[in-house]
């Protein structure tokens, strides 16, 4: 019998375990307290981005002993199965170890493969990638394109290697800008109480948007802003929002509260708007069923954010981005829905 | 009316939040599209919704709402109840129609008038 070599195996894993716990990317906190760098990173990436897309696999009739010498043999911890792209299941060091224990190493490896998969797509913000490492046990994940063939394999060390790397480009970049800056004016903040804020706001998690808002709203409060004016800020950012949310391929939310007045910003990614006219008229919408079951998508975002500001901009290129600003007067009370 | 009120009235259960402040409910809004929410223009109003989502909170909170209820008993998830506990709303869920809760609430809120 061949020698069983667990050693490398568990200490890959291992490694991925070290590293995720190491990490600050707490997946149940994306969207509200990690920075903006990493949201628009897990943002921009998908899956297949990351993955790997050279994928070991065997047949069905691939005994276990065969995927155990195929897995030690290329250091990994589970082989898909597939045939003609098609995804039949996984066989792990888990499967491993028990067909040892159970006597059934030689039989065929589509008997004792775990069949009931939880698969990742290939056109997936990594944030979902990053959620599912979180919310399930699973090392890796097979990766399939939207004709659900198998296309690649993604493990918690691809995720991480891709972000580190990442992150090392954009810091580089944010050093060369802060240089640059430090040695023209630098944009002075006009009085002590100006405060910004940026949030990122990701594609289609309707999850976590609004929680922008939501933290703008308590910032309003706790600096005991005019509550007239602190609700018609909210909304605007709420629909705002909502809007780069379900809309756009994702973007950025600026906050700046100053002396006299505020100001919500979003600037998205695209697609942009071909006719800004008709989209800031109340009910014009191109929601879909899924986003009006989330309690939106009655054409009314863009119309209520330019109904409670009193400077409301607008601007568009089709294919590249939409930009809105809102700016809000404090100290005169225009009542929200006026 | 207060939240512990509302609950009584609705025979609903509070599912989390803080149940029993003294404050009133001043109005109610009864929709399942947030965009109009936003737009009710009324002091410490009560959402009653059939939207069992993490978006009828937020835009509760972004409304200064005292609290929602979500009507016909609809299941609420986890992350639901986390928000609303984050945002201290109270969550409130009833298993009337919304027709039935807003009879309820608009008699309760007569006889609260008539003392």
């Amino acid at each position: 019998m061949e020698q069983y070599t667990p050693t490398i195996i568990k200490g890959e894993q291992r490694q991925d375990d070290e590293i995720l716990a190491k990490t600050p990317l707490d997946a149940t906190s994306l969207g509200g307290d990690s920075s903006v760098i990493i949201m628009e990173l897990l943002q921009r990436f998908k899956v297949r981005d990351v993955m790997k897309r050279t994928v070991i696999s065997i047949a069905r009739d691939t005994s276990m002993r065969e995927a155990q010498r195929i897995m030690r043999e290329n250091r990994i911890s589970g082989v898909p199965v597939s045939e003609d792209g098609r995804l039949f299941g996984i066989v792990s060091v888990n499967d491993i170890i028990n067909a040892l224990d159970n006597g059934w190493i030689d039989d065929k490896c589509e008997d004792h493969m775990a069949s009931n998969l939880v698969v990742l797509e290939a056109g997936m913000p990594l944030a979902y990638a990053l959620r599912y490492f979180n919310n399930y046990t699973y090392g890796r994940f097979p990766v399939l394109d939207a004709s659900r063939k198998l296309v690649g394999i993604i493990s918690q060390r691809d995720v991480m290697k891709a972000l580190l790397y990442e992150l090392s480009v954009e810091i580089r970049k944010l050093e060369r800008k802060a240089a640059r800056a430090s040695s023209n004016t630098p944009e002075q903040a006009t009085s002590e109480n100006y405060f910004r804020k940026e949030f990122a706001v990701v594609h289609n998690d309707l999850g976590s948007a609004g929680r922008a808002a939501n933290e703008i709203k308590q910032i309003l409060k706790e600096r005991k802003i005019d509550r007239t004016v602190a609700r018609r800020v909210a909304i605007a950012a709420y629909e705002l929002e909502i809007n780069v949310c379900i809309h756009s391929h994702g973007g950025i939310l600026t906050f700046i509260l100053d002396d006299n007045t505020i100001t919500i910003k979003t600037k998205d990614r695209g697609p942009g708007i071909p006719d800004i006219e008709w989209a800031c008229r109340d009910g014009a919408s191109t929601a879909n069923d899924w986003i009006r079951s989330m309690g939106f998508g009655a054409g009314m975002g863009l119309p209520n954010s330019k109904r409670v500001s009193d400077k409301f901009e607008i601007e568009s290129e089709v294919g590249k981005y939409t930009k809105v600003t809102c700016t809000f007067n404090l100290g005169e009370g225009k009542e929200p829905g006026k | 009316m207060t939240i512990a009120d509302v609950v009584k009235v609705l025979n609903g259960k509070l599912m989390a939040g803080d149940g029993a402040s003294p404050r009133a409910v001043g109005a109610v809004v009864a929709n399942d599209l947030m965009s109009d929410v936003l737009l009710f223009d009324a002091d410490d109003p009560l959402l009653l919704t059939s939207l069992a989502s993490d978006q009828a909170i937020r835009t509760a909170h972004i409304v200064g709402a005292m609290g929602v209820v979500v009507h016909n008993a609809k299941p609420l998830s986890e992350t639901m109840i986390k928000v609303a506990d984050d945002l201290h709303i109270p969550l409130v869920s009833s298993p009337l129609s919304k027709y039935d809760a807003c009879v309820k609430l608009h008699d309760a809120f007569e006889m609260e008038k008539r003392g």
